[in-house]
């Protein structure tokens, strides 16, 4: 499975804003795990604009070239779009790349921070305001 | 000429609807154009309190709590703590995270709050608070009423709301709450004898303070006060908020934070 720990610098940043975002809904921790980060690169599957998420599909080759579907979880359409993201920021057939924490329990599940897209660049600003 | 009642109606309904779109004040130009639901991150505008034609301050406008939305506790006074009662920590040691009723899209009640604003809507005999958060409201009777009593006081999520003014300062008194709601997502509880009385003071263009008293017999040792200020969010609208797609509760099984402060007091044997 393709999934890499990244940086320590940007993965603390990416803790106190996903705590900071997740926490008014759940316990970060309770759901995710804080020591096991990943960061994953595939092509967007389904865009759910929901609440209490907003949830990102995406398709992941591992080494062995087997794809898995990945289900990860966004703060609310609410949260993004006051933070400068829109509905079709991301869409169907994007390639991106996510960082963020596996869940504790759910297959193939994880929590989204910072995306970025085919080329590299940001398209989520880890901003620790998101949320409050 | 003839005048036909029909027309002579037409005329007084006409003239009625000219004298009522008179008395409705329209911004002369529209709000500058920004994203939708205003900007989380923009600083609360400064100026005086803006005040009604009888002098009155005037509460309406969309407004943003910040502070006590995971553990309602930092909103105590410093050094303060929860009086929980010996029964209220027993029932809280077995709560779990997964328990969370707003977790489940339920409504968010007072004294809790959610990151997202709320729009306060005055009116002769109303005050509104419209939340965003799950699509909640609250209607608060400015018309003189008391709260019912025995039989006719159902328990209800927000509980029944009359207020009145104290000088600047506005006064809402709760109580019919039901007990299915927690204080934050820590997991405080309360029982459904709780009586809340907040007194919100808009002591600026930007900011409103405001204070609850919570007496709960039921389920708390003495009434606490919890304390916060609110901001006005600049050319912000309320967004919808219909929560159709909850993934969590059945992907969570840990103890509430609360119920791990539960258990360490009742293992001290402090009931504070």
């Amino acid at each position: 499975m393709r999934y890499q720990p990244f940086r320590i610098g940007g993965a603390i940043a990416l803790l106190l804003l996903l705590s900071s975002t997740l926490d008014a809904h759940h316990s970060f921790s309770a759901q995710y795990d804080s020591s096991k980060p990943v960061e994953m690169r595939g092509t967007v599957t389904k865009v759910e604009w929901t609440n209490p998420h907003a949830r990102v599909y995406i398709d992941v080759r591992d080494d062995k070239g087997q794809t898995a579907n990945w289900n990860f979880e966004m703060a609310s359409p609410n949260i993004l779009v006051r933070n400068g993201w829109k509905q079709n920021t991301v869409k169907i057939g994007d390639q991106i790349t996510v960082s963020g924490y596996l869940a504790r329990r759910g297959d193939h599940m994880a929590i989204a921070g910072a995306v970025a897209d085919a080329t590299g660049k940001p398209i989520f600003d880890s901003n620790p305001d998101i949320a409050r | 000429m003839r005048t036909h009642p029909f027309r002579i109606g037409v005329v007084i309904a006409a003239a009625f609807v000219a004298s009522i779109g008179a008395q409705i004040t329209v911004p002369s130009t529209p709000p500058p154009q920004t994203r939708a639901g205003g900007s989380i991150t923009a600083k609360a505008p400064s100026g005086p309190t803006p005040r009604k034609p009888n002098g009155q301050p005037d509460l309406t406008g969309v407004w943003l709590r910040r502070a006590g939305i995971v553990n309602i506790e930092q909103l105590l006074p410093k050094g303060e703590t929860l009086p929980f009662r010996p029964e209220t920590l027993k029932r809280m040691s077995q709560l779990k995270s997964q328990d969370d009723p707003q977790l489940k899209c339920l409504p968010v009640a007072t004294p809790r709050s959610e990151p997202y604003p709320f729009r306060i809507v005055e009116t002769p005999t109303h005050i509104f608070i419209v939340m965003e958060a799950v699509h909640g409201y609250r209607q608060v009777f400015m018309d003189g009423r008391k709260h019912p009593t025995g039989e006719d006081l159902q328990l209800s999520w927000q509980g029944h709301s009359i207020g009145h003014w104290e000088g600047n300062t506005l006064v809402v008194d709760t109580v019919g709450f039901n007990d299915l709601t927690w204080f934050d997502n820590w997991g405080h509880i309360h029982s459904d004898k709780m009586h809340v009385v907040e007194r919100f003071t808009r002591v600026d263009l930007g900011h409103l303070n405001a204070s609850m008293l919570v007496d709960d017999p039921g389920a708390y040792s003495r009434p606490f006060t919890l304390n916060y200020t609110a901001e006005l969010m600049p050319n912000a609208e309320l967004m919808e908020y219909i929560c159709d797609n909850e993934q969590d509760a059945p992907n969570i099984d840990a103890p509430a934070d609360a119920a791990i402060d539960a258990e360490k007091l009742l293992k001290q044997g402090n009931s504070r």
